[in-house]
């Protein structure tokens, strides 16, 4: 024993060529993100949807920081200010933009009555642009051991791609789903770098099929039978997600996820649940305030529920307004606790990453770039998170 | 710069301690020691990678137990992270800017500030200027390009209400002469385009470019000519002051600049929905007095009573309860036949129709030929 203390004078010989998988972390505690969000909202009200882009951001510092992967912790660096110059930037290009399409489509409609409505597929074109452009903008502000991820390739490549496939999709009633999603995946991972470390995305389209298919028998019959949605729905995600992951390579680190198929249907539940009660306690207050006005009116109950005043009373409206909007508040703290930091947190749960010791001295390279995608993203409300 | 390069290891944590370090060129982990000199040193082994002045040492983003710090004047990735407490302690407390790019309270309450000056005066425009912009710019809309909207909706409307133009012999010889007195007493030119559409819903509308409609069961409702006079007028009104090319200027900014204040929100769609119906249907009731006011002048110019058409529009909306027609962006009717028996005289000039050719407007969709 007494030898091994002191440094052999030959090297060892190399131990298991392949390292233990490592797992993914996450440090951040529940009540930190509640808080978060709960004072997001709270500010949103305020500011009537201003600070969403602080929020967001928010958001998104706490999850990267708080993802720890060998032992290092991520980092956001994108900021609000900057969200909210990509907006206004890009509300700037988007106000011609829809001018033009209103042009066009007058025009349209002067050959044939509703002959404007296929327009729409450009807005559909120019969502997926804004939907590559934004993850550019993500990526670009995620930062780990001192260097930035970054991409490439082109946005509006991306958006041909995806209506492409879109369409075949369409045709094909989601049966091509999979072999779209393995495409774009496989556009965006080759496009996408850690410092020198390329990208790539190595899952296939008929694995992700495999495993799923039998979620598309079932999906006609959750179109009637309601109850049965969330759990074809938060399968499918499951599915998805351990598909992605397990897809995932950067130069020779792998990554694997074991997401079992039932891990998500739960959180989709939990998130049903709150919307029945926000919605029972949104019609609660509709009709006290509504009562309160009819009382406040002086007419009989009856008489002004009966007569149009009902629908034209100003009051009435704007506590309406208000109840909606707190009620819309509501449940995007739902929806972000349980769909985002929850579901992230379990999905990290399911991850391994191995061959991560080839990261370990990666060449920092690539920009930062702008906040536009993210703003058309906004702008068309085709957003991420 | 002190160089004292005969302390290696520092020997208690007050003048240092260890952390890792990134460089912001690779992402190489090094294991460092820090000496708290005049400036925050790193030390790997014997050398000095990099010395950071303390005033531009910022706080980066970290899970809690870990103190990440970045620095203004290296490169913008360098990270320093430090886990023991007590030096980080002693880090934050050299550091007297580490904090100072951080959104305080002060900050949000500036973002906070402004939002509600954008706010205020997005809602001033969509309140005060849009009317004022609209009013101002719709003069300057060339007729032509009007008409040409006038004619994308005309094929909408149609096909919307499966509406098909009736256009018997007899009824369309009685609806023309209606619709030329009035035109005349309008004071409108030959360009004005009219009809009668086959559709049980009783209403009636002018579209830009100079269409008015008249739907047959707005007709079947009627008892007699003055009635449908008045409501003729009434859209004829709207032509005339180039209604819905201001409408759609109105429309088009109001929910353009709500939808800029409400942005993301979930579902708030209904909530752009709502603040523009309140808006623009008061704006729309403005519309709505000023073209029942011209129909009252048209009306009196011909010597006949504007009062039927009140009843009319009263018979209409009591039958229709608060359903989705033209009436519910429109005043209330009991106060459009007050204002319309308001000083109406009794009827001075020859009736517009003889009662056979009331008969033959009345079933202008029924037969054919």
């Amino acid at each position: 024993m007494n030898q091994m203390s002191w440094p052999p004078l030959v090297p060892p010989p190399p131990l298991s060529p392949v390292p233990p998988p490592m797992p993914v972390a996450f440090s951040g505690r529940r009540g930190e993100f509640f808080d978060l969000v709960k004072r997001g909202a709270g500010l949103e009200f305020v500011t009537l949807g201003f600070y969403r882009f602080w929020l967001l951001t928010d958001i998104r510092r706490h999850l990267w920081a708080n993802t720890l992967v060998d032992g290092d912790a991520a980092e956001y660096t994108g900021r609000g200010k900057e969200l909210l110059i990509g907006f206004l930037v890009a509300l700037a290009i988007l106000l011609p933009v829809y001018l033009g399409y209103f042009l066009v489509g007058l025009e349209a409609e002067h050959i044939q009555a509703f002959a404007s409505i296929p327009l729409v597929a450009f807005f559909y074109v120019f969502g997926q642009f804004a939907i590559y452009r934004a993850r550019r903008y993500r990526l670009t502000r995620t930062v780990w051991r001192g260097v930035r991820f970054w991409m490439t390739g082109s946005g509006w490549a991306y958006a041909a791609r995806a209506t492409m496939w879109g369409l075949l999709s369409a045709v094909t009633l989601g049966l091509a789903l999979p072999w779209r999603t393995a495409a774009l995946e496989r556009y965006k991972m080759r496009h996408t770098f850690y410092g020198d470390l390329q990208g790539s995305f190595v899952g296939r389209g008929w694995e992700f099929f495999k495993r799923g298919w039998w979620l598309w028998l079932l999906t006609p019959i959750a179109l009637y039978v309601f109850p049965l949605a969330p759990f074809i729905y938060g399968a499918f995600k499951a599915i998805e997600w351990r598909w992605w992951l397990s897809g995932i390579r950067f130069g020779s680190v792998r990554v694997e996820s074991s997401l079992t198929r039932s891990a998500l249907i739960g959180l989709y539940w939990k998130v049903i649940g709150w919307i029945v009660v926000l919605g029972l306690v949104f019609s609660a207050y509709l009709a006290l305030s509504a009562a309160l006005v009819a009382s406040m009116s002086g007419d009989s109950f009856g008489e002004f529920f009966k007569s149009q005043e009902f629908m034209k009373s100003i009051p009435l409206l704007v506590l309406a307004g208000i109840g909606y909007l707190v009620f819309a508040l509501a449940m995007n703290i739902v929806i972000r606790v349980y769909l985002l930091r929850d579901l992230w947190v379990r999905v990290l749960g399911s991850v391994n990453v191995s061959g991560i010791e080839t990261a370990a001295n990666v060449s920092a390279r690539g920009g930062m770039a702008s906040a536009l995608g993210e703003g058309f993203a906004d702008g068309l409300d085709v957003g991420g998170f | 710069m002190a160089m004292d390069s005969d302390i290696q290891i520092p020997a208690n944590l007050s003048s240092g301690g260890s952390a890792a370090y990134f460089d912001g060129t690779s992402s190489r982990r090094r294991m460092v020691t820090l000496r708290l000199a005049d400036r925050l040193e790193i030390d790997e082994g014997e050398q000095t990678l990099a010395a950071w002045a303390y005033s531009d040492v910022r706080r980066a983003d970290s899970p809690a137990g870990v103190l990440r710090l970045s620095c203004l004047t290296a490169p913008a990735l360098a990270r320093l992270e430090v886990r023991d407490t007590g030096l980080a302690g002693e880090l934050v407390l050299h550091c007297t800017s580490i904090d100072d790019h951080m959104i305080g309270r002060r900050g949000v309450a500036a973002i906070v500030g402004w939002s509600i000056a954008a706010a205020a005066s997005i809602v001033a425009v969509v309140l005060f200027g849009l009317p004022l912009i609209a009013d101002r710019l719709t003069p300057l809309v060339p007729e032509a390009f009007e008409r040409r909207l006038g004619e994308a909706a005309d094929s909408q409307v149609k096909t919307m209400f499966d509406a098909r133009v009736c256009d018997n012999p007899a009824g369309q010889k009685a609806f023309d002469k209606l619709v030329t007195a009035i035109r005349e007493s309008a004071g409108l030119d030959t360009s004005v385009q009219s009809g009668v559409l086959s559709s049980p819903v009783p209403n009636a509308f002018a579209l830009p470019g100079g269409k008015v409609y008249l739907f047959n069961g707005l007709l079947a409702k009627a008892e007699n000519a003055d009635e449908i006079a008045g409501v003729l007028a009434h859209e004829l009104g709207h032509l005339k002051h180039r209604d819905s090319m201001r409408g759609l200027i109105h429309n088009g900014g109001t929910s353009f600049l709500i939808g800029l204040l409400f942005g993301d929100i979930t579902g708030s769609s209904a909530l752009i929905f709502g603040s523009r119906t309140l808006v623009t249907s008061s704006h729309s009731r403005e519309a709505e007095t000023n073209a029942d006011s011209f129909a009252i002048d048209v009306m009196h110019r011909l010597g006949r009573p504007a009062k039927p058409t009140g009843e009319l529009l009263l018979r209409v909306t009591g039958k229709e309860g608060k359903g989705l027609s033209i009436v519910s962006t429109h005043p209330l009717s009991e106060d459009r036949l007050a204002r319309m028996s308001r000083q109406d005289p009794p009827a001075s000039g020859p009736p517009l129709l003889s009662a056979e050719e009331w008969k033959a407007l009345k079933s202008i969709c029924s037969a054919n030929i």
